[in-house]
C-alpha cells in the first residue's frame, strides 16, 4: 500500500499535539500534587487533638488553633448570611428582570470585575470603611470583607442557575395565572435551587482560605473572643503569621491549619459535586 | 384571497358550528406581531363551546401564535403584540380590563413539552389551586385526586403523591400538567402539540382524556398530526402563512375541503 504523505503528516501532528497536551496536563497536575502532598505530609505530622482544644500559643510554647477555627467559622457564617441573600436577589434581578437589557449587561460586567478583584483591594477598602472609622480591627469588618468576596460569586452562579430554568416552566406557571413573585419563589427558585446552592458552596470554599482581606480587618487575636467588634483570630492569618515565625512549633501549627483548610475546601468541592449530580438525576 | 376568510368574522356563528353549539371564543380581525413581523393576518375564527377544535397547518403558519394570544401569554415578551379582538363569552379579553389573573384562570394551557414544577406530584396540583381557593386538607386531597383521575393518572400515582414529579415518565408528566391545569377549573383548555414528545400509548391516553374533557370544556389543540386532528376534533381550522384558509366540521374539511390548499395539505402534498 502506498504511503499517503497527507495521512502521515496528520498522524505526526496528531501525535505531537497529543504529547504536548498530555505533558501540559501532567505539568499542571504535578504542582498540584506536590502542594497537596507537602500540605498533607507536613500537616498530618502536626495533627493532634490539642489543635481543637487549645488556644493559639504565645511565642515558643505549644498550643492549638481552637480560637482561630472558631473565629474563622463565625466570620464565614456571618459573610454567608450577609452575602447570600443579597447575591441571590441580585442574581434574580439579572436573570428574571434584566436578562437581555443593557443594565443587565453592565451589571454583569461590573460583577465580573468584582469577581476577579484582588482580595487585598477589598481588604483595603473594608479597612477604610469599617476599621479606620472605629480605630480598631474587628471581626465584623472581617465578615464584611469576606461577604464582599462571596457576593459576586453568588450573583454570577445564581444568575446562571436561574437562566438555566427553562422558559416553558415559567410560561406554564404564568398560564396558571400565578403572580410573578409566586412564580419566582415557588417555581423558579425550586428548579434552580441546586445551582444556587452550588454557587454558595463554591463561594464558601473561596472565602475560607482568604487571608489578605482579613489581615486588614479582623487581624488576629491570640485568645478566644466572643466580641466581634474587636480583633478576632482566624485560620488564614494565623497560618500567615506562624509560617513567618522562626518557631518550629508554630510552623507545625501553620501546616496543620493549612491541611485542615485544604480538607475543608476539598470536602466542600465534593459536596458541591454531589449536589450537582442529584440535580442531573432529577433531569 | 379566499372569500371565506373575509366572511367568517361577520357570519352568524351558527353556520360554522358542529351541532349548532354556541361560540365560546371568537376572534375578530386578529393580527399578531413579533416586532415588525406579522405572524397573524386578520384572523377571524370561532371556537364552539364544549368541543375540540384542532388548529392545523405547516410549521410557521401561526398555529401556536394563535393559541398563545388566547391567554395573553405573548405579553411576557416585549416586542410581541396582538391587534384585533378575542372574545370569550362575549367579553373582550385582549384589553387590560379583563384581568390577566381571571383570563388565565379561565383559560388553561398545556405545552408541547411537559412542564412539571420541581415539587411533589401532590404539590404540583395543590400549589396553583391554593392561589385561588382556601381549601381544607381533605378538600384539597379530594381536588387533587379528582384532577388526577380526570387526567387518567390517579391509578398510577396514588401511592407516590409525595414523590417528585420529575420522577414520572414523559407521558405521565404531561398528564400531570393537564391535571394541574384542570385543578384550577378552567373553562377553556389550550394545548400546543401536547403529544408530539410522547410515545403512542401516552398519546392515546391523552387523546381519550381530551375527548372526555370536551364534555365540559372548550378545547383548542394545535397539532402537526393530521390523524390526531381527525381522531379527536369536531372542528378543524387550517392555517397557512398567518391566515385561516379554511375552517369547518372535521368531516367537511378532511373529506370535502373547499380550498385547494386545504386539500393539498390534508392529502399530504405539502407541510
Amino acid at each position: 500500500m502506498a504511503i499517503n504523505p497527507i495521512i502521515v503528516r496528520r498522524q505526526a501532528v496528531n501525535a505531537l499535539v497529543l504529547v504536548a497536551a498530555t505533558l501540559s496536563t501532567a505539568f499542571g497536575l504535578f504542582w498540584l500534587a506536590w502542594i497537596l502532598w507537602t500540605t498533607a505530609s507536613k500537616g498530618a505530622a502536626a495533627l493532634k487533638p490539642a489543635l481543637f482544644t487549645q488556644m493559639t500559643p504565645p511565642p515558643g510554647s505549644d498550643g492549638g488553633l481552637l480560637n482561630a477555627f472558631a473565629g474563622s467559622f463565625v466570620m464565614i457564617v456571618m459573610a454567608v448570611v450577609i452575602g447570600t441573600p443579597i447575591g441571590v436577589l441580585a442574581g434574580t434581578y439579572l436573570a428574571e428582570f434584566a436578562r437581555k437589557t443593557r443594565a443587565g449587561a453592565a451589571i454583569r460586567f461590573v460583577n465580573d470585575i468584582l469577581l476577579s478583584a484582588p482580595s487585598i483591594v477589598i481588604g483595603l477598602f473594608v479597612y477604610q470603611l469599617a476599621v479606620r472609622p472605629f480605630r480598631h480591627f474587628s471581626g465584623y469588618a472581617g465578615a464584611i470583607a469576606l461577604a464582599m468576596i462571596l457576593l459576586p460569586v453568588v450573583v454570577r452562579t445564581s444568575d446562571e442557575a436561574l437562566q438555566l430554568v427553562p422558559d416553558p416552566m415559567r410560561e406554564a406557571a404564568v398560564a396558571l395565572g400565578l403572580p410573578r413573585w409566586k412564580i419566582t419563589t415557588k417555581v423558579v427558585y425550586r428548579a434552580a435551587s441546586t445551582g444556587i446552592l452550588t454557587g454558595v458552596l463554591l463561594a464558601l470554599a473561596r472565602i475560607s482560605g482568604e487571608t489578605a482581606p482579613l489581615l486588614f480587618t479582623a487581624l488576629n487575636n491570640q485568645y478566644w473572643t466572643n466580641d466581634f467588634s474587636g480583633p478576632v483570630a482566624n485560620v488564614p492569618v494565623v497560618i500567615f503569621e506562624y509560617a513567618m515565625s522562626p518557631s518550629d512549633t508554630w510552623h507545625a501549627l501553620a501546616w496543620a491549619g493549612a491541611l485542615i483548610i485544604t480538607l475543608f475546601v476539598v470536602a466542600l468541592g465534593i459536596l458541591t459535586r454531589i449536589a450537582f449530580r442529584q440535580r442531573h438525576r432529577h433531569g | 384571497m379566499d372569500d371565506r376568510v373575509n366572511t367568517l368574522g361577520d357570519q352568524p356563528i351558527v353556520l360554522d358550528e358542529p351541532g349548532g353549539r354556541r361560540a365560546k371564543i371568537e376572534m375578530r380581525n386578529l393580527s399578531f406581531f413579533y416586532g415588525k413581523h406579522r405572524a397573524l393576518k386578520d384572523v377571524s375564527a370561532e371556537f364552539p363551546e364544549n368541543t375540540i377544535s384542532a388548529i392545523i397547518g405547516p410549521s410557521g403558519c401561526g398555529k401556536s401564535t394563535l393559541l398563545r394570544t388566547v391567554n395573553g401569554m405573548f405579553e411576557l415578551y416585549p416586542g410581541q403584540r396582538a391587534q384585533g379582538e378575542i372574545l370569550i363569552d362575549g367579553e373582550e379579553v385582549l384589553s387590560k380590563r379583563y384581568s390577566r389573573a381571571r383570563l388565565r384562570r379561565n383559560v388553561g394551557m398545556v405545552f408541547q413539552k411537559p412542564t412539571p414544577f420541581v415539587l411533589s406530584i401532590y404539590e404540583n396540583i395543590a400549589f396553583p389551586v391554593r392561589h385561588y381557593e382556601r381549601l381544607s386538607r381533605s378538600e384539597m386531597d379530594e381536588r387533587v385526586e379528582r384532577a388526577l383521575t380526570q387526567a387518567a393518572l390517579w391509578e398510577e400515582v396514588r401511592d407516590k403523591l409525595k414523590r417528585s414529579a420529575l420522577a414520572l415518565s414523559g407521558g405521565q408528566q404531561q398528564r400531570l400538567c393537564i391535571a394541574r391545569t384542570l385543578a384550577v377549573r378552567p373553562q377553556v383548555l389550550l394545548l400546543d402539540e401536547p403529544t408530539s414528545a410522547l410515545d403512542p400509548i401516552s398519546t392515546a391516553k391523552i387523546e381519550e382524556l381530551l375527548t372526555q374533557l370536551a364534555r365540559q370544556l372548550t378545547v383548542l389543540i394545535v397539532t402537526h398530526n393530521l390523524q390526531q386532528a381527525a381522531r379527536i376534533s369536531q372542528k378543524v381550522i387550517f392555517m397557512l402563512a398567518g391566515e385561516v384558509i379554511e375552517a369547518g366540521d372535521r368531516e367537511e374539511l378532511f373529506v370535502n375541503p373547499k380550498d385547494s390548499r386545504t386539500s393539498d395539505y390534508v392529502t399530504g402534498r405539502f407541510g
